[in-house]
């Protein structure tokens, strides 16, 4: 029986999310099929599909500057089990602030997964102000120009099996300017009161749980 | 306050930081994450819109986030797990969102946010044996960028798997006298 020759995992629990989006932009040129974390229960299935697979593509969001809980599970549970002989490992985070180094803890955690369980790390993609593009296509993200260029030789990287170095990334993303941040701090936090005000909450007083109390 | 949350699964530093920092004078509560049933943060952004400073998950981080929310150091415990934190300490980090400021500053010409209330200070204490530079590196550079987001002050710590009781108790006298 052939193994799968791409597995395309998605730890977002979001079937119409950034992460998702990236992955099946993806597919449409590598083939594989689009596998989502479960966020509970067993991970045995998809440790399998790993050690199956010749090539995995991690794709997820951003949580508290690295990936999620639940892909940390799966990563000390595939390590735990082992069986993995040289599968080329990519991945992909995607968060909301504008700045590769915020996100760029999660590459390094698959990084050092692969160096210790036996995998070929290939490089990976940091994608920031992704969350804003909330499944929307590449094309929409506030830096299109660089971006989808540089993401789209990215796959070219996973479809022919080699390395993508970080540079690819990291001169695809622009910080905003010091006038910009200030004017994007306002705006976003306008949108934020007006959220939470909307839902007759006062965004100045204490934290729910300090008032609970009272 | 002094908040400890620990994942004792890979060793008992947690109870004993919470011991030197009694001695040291601090009031301190602490969690054992790996016993606790705490669910993967959702995403669902309740937390700054619809019940703004309540998550809605009902699990055992009701029994933590009051804590956080009301302590001036919170303190994560951990095993380095590929330069990280363990899935343990993870989720509770995933679901501290509720007690953050979802507002927005501008701290050192960028983007950042805050805890709610007067914030708090914010430590890392990570463990293993025979870590070798990029795994230690990578361990700082989380809680670097942790402290950065949360606008926040703070240290990191690396141990050995089993630290001497001398530096826990520096550790400890350390973050009760901040």
């Amino acid at each position: 029986m052939n193994k799968p020759e791409i597995m395309l995992l998605c730890a977002s629990s979001r079937r119409k999310g950034t992460s998702a989006m990236l992955l099946e932009r993806i597919r449409l040129v590598t083939g594989g099929e689009v596998i989502f974390l479960p966020q509970k229960g067993s991970l045995n299935e998809v440790i399998l599909a790993m050690q199956q697979a010749a090539a995995i593509v991690i794709s997820g969001p951003c949580y508290i500057n690295t990936y999620p809980a639940r892909l940390i599970e799966l990563l000390e549970a595939a390590s735990l089990s082992g069986g993995f002989s040289g599968q080329k490992l990519y991945g992909i985070i995607n968060g909301g602030m504008p700045y590769v180094h915020t996100h760029r803890h999660g590459l390094a955690c698959l990084r050092l997964f692969a160096e210790q369980n036996h995998l070929s790390w290939q490089g990976g993609f940091v994608l920031g102000g992704g969350a804003m593009l909330d499944g929307k296509p590449l094309e929409k993200h506030m830096n299109r120009k660089k971006i989808v260029p540089a993401f789209d030789l990215f796959i070219r990287h996973i479809a022919e099996g080699s390395p993508s170095p970080d540079s690819l990334y990291e001169q695809a993303q622009i910080p905003p300017g010091h006038i910009m941040t200030r004017v994007f701090a306002k705006l976003l936090t306008f949108m934020v009161v007006r959220r939470i005000k909307k839902h007759g909450h006062d965004p100045d007083a204490p934290n729910w749980y300090l008032r609970k109390k009272e | 306050m002094i908040v400890i949350i620990s994942d004792e699964s890979s060793g008992k530093l947690g109870v004993a930081l919470k011991e030197a920092a009694g001695r040291a004078g601090a009031q301190v509560v602490h969690f054992a994450a790996n016993t606790l049933h705490i669910k993967p943060c959702a995403a669902c952004g309740s937390c700054s819109g619809k019940t703004y400073g309540r998550c809605v998950i009902r699990d055992d981080m009701q029994q933590v986030l009051p804590k956080i929310a009301g302590c001036r150091a919170l303190v994560l415990v951990s095993a380095v797990v590929f330069g990280g934190v363990s899935h343990h300490i993870k989720k509770v980090m995933d679901r501290m969102a509720a007690v953050g400021d979802p507002r927005y500053q501008v701290s050192g010409g960028e983007l950042v946010k805050g805890m709610s209330g007067q914030g708090m200070s914010y430590y890392m204490v990570g463990t293993g044996d025979k870590l070798g530079e990029t795994e230690r590196s990578a361990f700082l550079f989380l809680h670097e960028e942790n402290r950065n987001i949360m606008n926040t002050r703070g240290k990191a710590f690396l141990l050995h798997s089993s630290p001497d009781q001398a530096v826990i108790d520096n550790i400890a006298q350390e973050i009760a006298h901040e």
